[in-house]
C-alpha cells in the first residue's frame, strides 16, 4: 500500500533520516517507536509530504508520490493526525470535521455560483458524516462547541475525527495517546482498534507500551535517524539493546 | 457644499470597496501586499481607455477593468505564492512600482501629465446624486457577496487554513488555491473601484496610485476590523471623513499636511499593539496575526522529531 524506499533527510549537518524504509500494508497496525529525537515525527513528515526528502522515493498504491504535494497525498489516501492536536480554533467541532471532506466541493467558488445544488448536497452529507464521527469519539453533543473549550484529549479525539472523516486508507497517527487521559484513553484506543480492523494501513508513533502491544502487529525501532530493528512487537520489547537506546543508558 | 458632500460620499464609497478587497487579501487570506493602489488603476486605465479608444459601452468597460486586474493578480500570486506567502510582499512591491513606471511613460496613459477626456457615466443636473446611488448600489452588491462568499463552506475553509495551514493541508485542502482565487477577488474589487473612480473624476494621473495608499488602505482594514465583512467597511468611511473633519479645525498648512500622515500611521500601530481585532472586529486574524509573529509558531510541521 504505502512504500518507502531510503528516505534520506539532513538539516543543516544533522541527519535526521537515513536509508529508512517502510512498508504499510491494509490491515496491519505497524509501531513506530524510539526515542524522542529518533527522527519518527519526520518520517510522518516526509510520507505526507510536510518535509521533502533529500533522497529516496515514497510510493502509494502502485504510484510514486514523493513529489506530490502535501494536500495532493491526503486527497489519494494519505490521512494524519498531529503530535500536538492541531484543530481549527475559529472553528467548531463539527466545522473542523466537515472540513476535512474528501472531496470538498465548496472549495471552488466556481462549484458555489454554477453547481449549488450538488455543494448543498454534499454540505448535507459531509455534516451528516462529520456527527457520525464526533459520535464515534464521544463528542457529538458538543458539536457545536469551539474546539478550545475542550480538555486536551478531547481535542485529540476531534483531531482523530477529523482525519478518519478525510477517508484515506493509510493512517498515521502521531502519538495519539500522548496527552490522552481519563475516560478520553479507552475511546481512544476503541476508534483506533475498530479502524484497523476495518482494514486500514495504519502507522503510530507511540511512547504508550500498553497502547502499542494491544494493537499493533509489528514494529519498527528508530534511534538517530535510522531504523535500527523491526519485528513483532514482543521480540523489540525483549532487546535489551533497544531499551537502553530508549532510556538512554550506554548498553 | 453639497457638491462636497457628495464628492465625500462616492470617494468613500469608493474606499469602502477598495478596502473590502484589501481586507480579502489581508484578512481573510493572510497574505500581505501593497499592490492594492495598482490594481485599483489598471480598472481606472483599462475601463477609460476602452470606452474612449474602442467605443465600449461603459459597464462593459468597466467589468473589463476589473477583470483585467483580477488576471493581472495572477501574475504576482502564481509565481510568488508558490514559493512562500513572504514573497507576495516582495512581488507586489515590484508589480506596483513596475506597472505604475509603465503608466507614468507611455503615450497610451497619457504618461505622467495624465490622461483626460474620460467619458462621464451620468451627465446632467443630478449628477453627483446619481453616481453616488450607483457607486453605493455596487458596494452593496459587493459587500453581500464578499458576505455569501466567507459564509458557508469557503467561508470554513478560508477561516481553517487561517488557524493553521498545514493541518488544513492534511486534510488534502488547497490553500495555496485559495490565497490565489482570494488575492484575485480582491484586486478585481479594486479594479472595479478604479472604473468607478474614472467614469465620475474624468482624469487620471499616476501619482493617484503610488504605493502609499496601501497604508492608507491598510488602516482603513485595520482600525475598523480584519476578516470581518463590516470592519472595513465602517473602517473606510471612518477614515474618508475624518481627514476632511480635521479640514474644518482651521489649522496652518504646515500643520495639516503632515498631520494626516502621521495620524493615520499612529492608527495602524495603535490597532495593531493594543486592539488588533479592530473596532469592529471579532477576534484578531488573517496577515495580522503573522505580522504580530502569532502566525509563525504553531506554522512549523510536527513538533519534536
Amino acid at each position: 500500500m504505502l512504500s518507502a524506499r531510503g528516505l534520506t533527510k539532513k538539516f543543516g549537518g544533522v541527519v535526521v533520516a537515513q536509508d529508512l524504509d517502510l512498508d504499510l500494508e491494509l490491515g496491519r497496525v505497524v509501531a513506530l517507536i524510539g526515542p524522542n529525537g529518533a527522527g519518527k515525527t519526520t518520517l510522518f513528515n516526509m510520507l505526507t509530504g510536510f518535509v521533502r526528502p533529500d533522497g529516496g522515493t515514497i510510493s502509494f498504491d502502485g504510484r510514486r508520490i514523493e513529489n506530490m504535494p502535501a494536500h495532493q497525498r491526503a486527497r489519494v489516501g494519505i490521512a494524519r493526525t498531529w503530535q500536538r492536536p492541531r484543530l481549527f480554533e475559529s472553528l467548531t467541532l463539527l466545522d473542523n470535521v466537515m472540513v476535512s471532506e474528501r472531496d470538498y466541493l465548496g472549495e471552488s467558488i466556481g462549484n458555489l455560483i454554477f453547481r449549488h445544488g450538488e455543494v448543498e448536497r454534499a454540505e448535507d452529507d459531509a455534516r451528516d458524516r462529520a456527527l457520525g464521527f464526533l459520535d464515534r469519539v464521544g463528542l457529538a453533543a458538543r458539536a457545536d462547541s469551539l474546539s478550545t473549550r475542550l480538555s486536551y484529549g478531547q481535542q485529540k479525539l476531534v483531531g482523530l475525527a477529523r482525519a478518519l472523516m478525510n477517508d484515506g486508507r493509510c493512517i498515521l497517527l502521531d502519538e495519539p495517546m500522548a496527552g490522552v487521559e481519563g475516560r478520553t484513553i479507552e475511546t481512544m484506543k476503541a476508534v483506533v482498534r475498530a479502524e484497523a480492523e476495518a482494514g486500514k494501513a495504519i502507522c503510530i508513533v507511540e511512547h504508550n507500551i500498553g497502547f502499542i502491544r494491544d494493537i499493533c502487529d509489528s514494529a519498527v525501532f528508530m534511534f538517530n535517524g535510522r531504523i535500527v530493528a523491526s519485528g513483532s512487537i514482543d521480540d523489540l520489547l525483549a532487546d535489551k539493546r533497544l531499551g537502553a537506546l530508549y532510556f538512554g543508558s550506554h548498553a | 457644499m453639497t457638491e462636497f458632500f457628495l464628492t465625500m460620499a462616492i470617494l468613500a464609497g469608493l474606499n469602502v470597496l477598495l478596502a473590502s478587497g484589501f481586507n480579502m487579501i489581508l484578512g481573510y487570506g493572510g497574505l500581505v501586499s501593497v499592490a492594492q493602489p495598482v490594481f485599483y488603476a489598471i480598472g481606472a486605465y483599462t475601463s477609460a481607455l476602452l470606452s474612449m479608444k474602442l467605443g465600449v459601452p461603459l459597464p462593459l468597460a468597466m467589468l473589463a477593468g476589473a477583470a483585467l486586474a483580477a488576471i493581472a493578480s495572477f501574475g504576482v500570486s502564481l509565481p510568488s505564492l508558490r514559493v512562500s506567502g513572504d514573497y507576495l510582499v516582495i512581488a507586489s512591491m515590484g508589480f506596483q512600482l513596475g506597472i505604475v513606471h509603465v503608466i507614468n511613460n507611455i503615450e497610451l496613459t497619457g504618461a505622467a501629465s495624465g490622461l483626460s477626456g474620460i467619458l462621464s457615466a451620468v451627465e446632467g443636473p443630478g449628477r453627483s446624486w446619481i453616481y453616488a446611488a450607483i457607486v453605493w448600489t455596487i458596494c452593496a452588491v459587493v459587500i453581500l457577496g464578499i458576505r455569501w462568499l466567507v459564509t458557508g463552506p469557503y467561508g470554513r475553509a478560508i477561516t481553517a487554513m487561517r488557524n493553521d495551514e498545514e493541518a488544513f493541508a492534511s486534510l488534502g485542502r488547497d490553500a495555496m488555491r485559495i490565497k490565489v482565487t482570494l488575492f484575485a477577488v480582491g484586486s478585481g474589487i479594486a479594479g472595479l473601484a478604479g472604473a468607478l473612480y474614472g467614469h465620475y473624476f474624468l482624469f487620471l494621473t499616476p501619482d493617484q496610485f503610488g504605493i502609499f495608499s496601501s497604508a492608507t488602505l491598510l488602516t482603513m482594514v485595520v482600525v475598523g476590523g480584519a476578516a470581518t465583512v463590516r470592519g472595513p467597511v465602517l473602517g473606510a468611511i471612518l477614515l474618508t471623513v475624518l481627514p476632511e473633519a480635521i479640514r474644518f479645525l482651521q489649522l496652518p498648512v504646515s500643520i495639516m499636511a503632515p498631520l494626516q500622515g502621521v495620524l493615520f500611521s499612529a492608527l495602524v500601530i495603535l490597532f495593531i499593539f493594543l486592539k488588533p481585532e479592530g473596532l469592529f472586529g471579532g477576534t484578531a486574524v488573517g496577515g495580522l496575526e503573522a505580522w504580530q509573529g502569532r502566525g509563525t509558531a504553531r506554522s512549523k510541521a510536527g513538533g519534536r522529531v
